[in-house]
């Protein structure tokens, strides 16, 4: 995706991705605009966590070669069947929990460390920021896929690796933010109060610094777990993600690309599951922003 | 009841007509006439403006004096046409005959600083930093004549001499940030005179500049005034400063106006309630040193609700029971003296 | 008045007093303030790279000589190329040759690196470009179009649009584009880069689906962008009520005083983004089988070619800094506050 969180530290850019808080404030925004989405996103965990342990889903490795190239709405394949005979309904909601596994601990992990760290490092200031600042920004100096590509190179493709290789890029991105909005309440009174009162800098830290960068931290999170969904499906497309045969919605793209102009589906089936649930999150992220900031 | 105070500035008040002086001739050149605003906010609906009525004569100084929220600005922004597009007018607005409630907007951009001119209130913000400020003066030049670029260029630098802006020929391709306060002022004013208006509105042009600047300003506004024939309506919460500059003074309280009366009048005869407060809440020098500011107790009216009786009945001291279920009118009750009172101060047994 | 009374010293004097004036202005200072702050991340960039590489697993021997090699083949291949001196070593020598212009040799092919980043180079640079474009003449106008009637028809249809477009990703598009322009209708190219000195029409035939894969989400991002902020001036700005009241109609005060206004903001953000750009190229690349920098990387990183590696992250990663440097200067330098400086009375 063009848009990578370092984008976002100039000012105005996260309202403008995920929605300007300008424009129609018709109800639709503050009733729809947030239960539509969140109930998408809620909808896509179910099918891709809860469904295939409750329901009808095939297994979507192991497939009957026999069977292969089944078209939509063949008996007992909903979307039909792959090149080598799985069930593409299996692929699609396996691999779509490969990706959003990855995209939440990829996130989380972020929000965690890379929260602490930014907020750390602008609370304390002078030489110990700089050079927290100049470590992450040779991380943010590099691009975010080649760095993600060297790591998954290295360590092999596998689903943790590719957490480990995407959290590079997204715990410098969160600090940033992270920075950037403690600098900003840092100015706040009632900060310093709780520093005169005698609390220590890490429990100012957690207590009161954190709970008021959360909210942005949170839409940027929403926000990234579409350009994180969408860097893990480059991972896999290139064949360095979720190595095959078990799904990702990237690989599944990457595998369709040779057939492409005989059955464009196997290309087309995730890249539309994978559209839906970024612009879900999207939209969500927005919802949640202007409503927190309308506050 | 002599009305002898001191104004903020200093300078002791010297009420500029005496409103019998020399009378107006002919037809006003504004005609407000039951003038109501209301604003649709998130479904709620706010009334700024109530039944405001008053005429402006050319070339004098009216000044519209009241506490913020009171609606003068917003009913100066209806002369305009400038509300946003959440804002519902009705009534009356009429310039030199012409109605301009509802004017078609192309006809109203003509109006718009050409024949009624605004300056506003925090100049530091009302001028575009990234333009260079002659430009923002040949702008509203060229928008109002056919002046080709260097005759507008020569017309904006005398602007620029007229409203005492000095080294003019320089200052022309500066930018506003590096102009003072009072500068920035001068050249909005500048901006505002470019067509020549009729009727000049200075919506609190002085309230964010030092009080010896503020003299200034005002000096200029009346000096340009006298020399251009203009009208002037002065906005203000200052009622010192509206009783050294106007010939009339006009007191708006919650979207109404509540007395309208020649300056000298006003301050002789003061029969508001809520003008007395105001008058007696401008410090004054004979007071005791730590004597307590009088200030008029209580807060202005929400005007997202629905107002039954007078809107000043919770905090003024004349109150009674009538006036809480009935408003009082707003008109004239002594020659060239309108107010809106049950119990007017002076002519009231009680008081 | 005549000209050779003037002294011959006359203009070097003023010249020198330019010069002088300029080495203490404070643009300078600042320009020269934040490239010496990019030496320490760039050498931590290559540094990191170097870690990196070392440790992936196999290398430029093992990969050259292919899985049937013996170890003992891949020994002196390794000896040969340098592989086995340890690490510090290799990496000072790399240095060492960067500090002095060269950028050593690739492993696979032996060609400099120097000469395969000038041959990638302008691949990227002109898809890049392109993308740019192509994403600015649309978003602009249609930031303009959205701006002039919030809420109205245009505007739902473009924001829609613009939110469907940020959520595709490249690849998706790319894939997308190909099946309809190459695979459906055959008007363009799904691979292959033809050089502009082989026909400029053909050159730009076989950009145009890449680039539209990488403009498309980029001018989504500007026109929201764009477009909040020319929302924002003309609800919250006082100069924009000025402007009205002077009697502009609603297009003189677009264009003439909240584009303006905007103008910086967009240049620092697309200033920002050309760096983080390159990370899209690198896959775009691969698709459509462009040789520019993304795909040298990517071939290289799997034959363990460190030198090109090194080369092409350098390259990068000096954009990266470059552009940010340039974005900061760019939005002091069209700031007049920041300009002129404050010289009231």
């Amino acid at each position: 995706m063009a848009v990578t969180p370092s984008d976002v530290t100039v000012p105005g850019a996260l309202e403008a991705v995920t929605g300007p808080s300008v424009g129609p404030r018709s109800r639709l925004r503050s009733g729809l605009g947030l239960w539509i989405p969140a109930g998408l996103v809620a909808l896509i965990f179910f099918l891709c966590f809860v469904w295939p342990l409750i329901g009808p889903v095939g297994s979507p490795t192991g497939g009957n070669i026999l069977e292969a190239n089944l078209p939509i709405g063949s008996a007992g394949h909903v979307l039909g069947t792959d090149q080598v005979g799985n069930d593409e309904w299996a692929r699609l909601l396996y691999g779509g929990r490969a990706s959003l596994e990855i995209a939440l601990a990829v996130n989380a992990l972020g929000i965690v460390v890379g929260g602490l760290l930014g907020a750390l490092a602008a609370y304390l200031g002078d030489w110990r920021d700089a050079v927290i600042m100049r470590v992450l920004d040779v991380f943010i100096a590099f691009p975010a896929l080649v760095l993600a590509i060297a790591i998954a190179e290295g360590l092999g493709p596998s689903e943790v690796h590719t957490i480990w290789a995407l959290s590079f890029f997204s715990v410098p991105a969160f600090a940033r933010l992270a920075r950037a909005e403690t600098l900003r309440i840092r100015e706040l009174n009632f900060i310093a109060a709780a520093g005169l009162s005698g609390t220590g800098p890490v429990r100012t830290l957690v207590r009161h610094v954190m709970p008021n960068i959360v909210p942005q931290l949170m839409t940027f999170a929403l926000l990234g777990m579409g350009i994180i969904i969408v860097l893990e499906g480059a991972l896999s497309f290139l064949g360095l993600g979720v190595p095959p045969p078990a799904p990702s919605w990237g690989n599944m793209i990457s595998a369709g690309e040779s057939v492409l102009s005989v059955t464009p589906r196997f290309v087309f089936i995730p890249s539309i599951a994978l559209f839906v649930t970024v612009v879900s999150f999207n939209l969500l992220g927005d919802a949640l922003r202007s409503r927190w900031s309308q506050r | 009841m002599s009305a002898n105070g001191l104004s903020p500035t200093g300078s002791e008040v010297q009420p500029l007509g005496d409103g019998g002086g020399v009378a107006p001739t002919g037809a006003p050149l504004l005609e407000i006439a039951n003038l109501r605003v209301d604003f649709h906010q998130a479904g709620r609906l706010v009334r700024a403006v109530d039944g405001l009525t008053y005429a402006v004569p050319s070339a004098r100084t009216v000044g519209l004096i009241g506490e913020s929220g009171c609606g003068k600005t917003v009913s100066s922004r209806a002369i305009m046409g400038l509300l946003p597009a959440s804002a519902h007018v009705t009534g009356s607005i009429r310039f030199e005959g012409q109605e301009l409630v509802d004017l078609p907007e192309r006809h109203m951009r003509s109006v718009r600083g050409g024949q009624i001119a605004m300056v506003f209130q925090d100049p530091s913000r009302s001028l575009n930093p990234t333009l260079r400020i002659g430009p923002q003066i040949t702008e509203a030049i060229r928008l109002h004549t056919d002046l080709p670029k260097a005759a507008a260029h020569d017309r904006a630098v005398e602007l620029m001499e007229l409203v005492r802006l000095p080294a003019a020929h320089q200052r022309f391709r500066h930018y506003p940030h590096q102009l003072s306060g009072g500068m920035r002022q001068r050249v909005m004013i500048a901006i505002a005179l470019a067509a020549e208006p009729k009727l000049l509105i200075a919506d609190e042009a002085t309230t964010a500049l030092d009080v010896t600047t503020q003299a200034q300003i005002m000096e200029l506004l009346r000096d340009l005034q006298q020399r251009l024939g203009m009208a002037l309506i002065m906005i203000s919460h200052d009622l010192g400063l509206a009783a050294s500059f106007a010939d009339e003074v006009l007191v708006m309280y919650a979207g109404r106006g509540v007395e309208h009366a020649p300056t000298r009048k006003l301050f002789e005869h003061v029969r508001m309630p809520y003008t007395r407060a105001l008058l007696d809440a401008i410090p004054r020098l004979e007071n005791a040193p730590h004597s307590p500011l009088a200030a008029v107790p209580g807060q202005p009216p929400d005007l997202a609700h629905e107002q039954v009786g007078c809107p000043f009945s919770p905090r003024c001291p004349n109150v009674t029971d009538k006036c809480r279920e009935q408003a009082p009118p707003f008109k004239e009750q002594e020659p060239d003296h309108q107010w809106a009172c049950w119990h007017p101060c002076g002519l009231d047994e009680r008081v | 008045m005549s000209s050779t009374s003037a002294p011959l010293s006359a203009p070097l004097a003023a010249r020198a007093g330019r010069a002088s004036r300029l080495a203490g202005s404070p643009t300078l200072r600042f320009i020269l303030r934040r490239v010496l702050a990019a030496i320490p991340v760039l050498f931590g960039v290559t540094l990191l790279t170097f870690v990196v590489m070392n440790s992936l697993p196999g290398d430029a021997a093992q990969e050259l000589l292919g899985a049937s090699a013996t170890p003992a083949e891949v020994h002196e291949l390794s000896v040969k190329l340098g592989l086995d001196k340890p690490f510090v070593t290799r990496y000072w020598d790399w240095l060492h040759g960067l500090v002095t212009g060269h950028l050593g040799h690739s492993l696979a092919s032996g060609q400099s690196v120097a000469s395969i980043l000038a041959s990638d180079l302008p691949v990227t640079f002109e898809l890049i470009l392109y993308a740019f474009l192509l994403s600015l003449v649309i978003a602009v106008p249609m930031a303009i179009l959205s701006a002039r009637r919030p809420g109205g028809i245009f505007d739902r249809i473009s924001m829609v649009f613009s939110m469907s477009g940020l959520s595709i990703a490249p690849y998706v598009l790319a894939l997308l584009l190909i099946w309809v322009f190459a695979v459906k209708l055959g008007v363009l190219p799904a691979i292959g880069w033809v050089p502009p000195d082989q026909g400029l029409g053909q050159n730009i035939r076989s950009l145009t689906l890449p680039a539209v894969s990488i403009a498309l989400p980029l001018l989504c991002f500007y026109a929201r962008l764009l477009r909040a902020d020319l929302i924002e001036q003309l609800q919250s700005e006082d100069y924009v009520v000025t402007a009205r009241a002077k009697g502009a109609g609603p297009w003189a005060v677009l264009l003439r005083h909240t584009l303006r206004n905007s103008a910086f903001g967009l240049i620092t953000v697309i200033a920002l983004n050309f760096g983080t750009l390159l990370g899209t190229t690198v896959i775009i690349e691969d698709i459509f089988g462009l040789p520019g920098i993304g795909h040298e990387l990517l071939t290289a990183i799997s034959n363990r070619d460190t030198p090109v590696v090194e080369g092409a992250v350098l390259v990068f990663a000096v954009v990266v800094v470059m552009s940010n440097l340039v974005a900061d200067l760019l939005y002091s330098a069209l700031d007049p506050r920041v300009r002129y400086g404050s010289n009231p009375k």
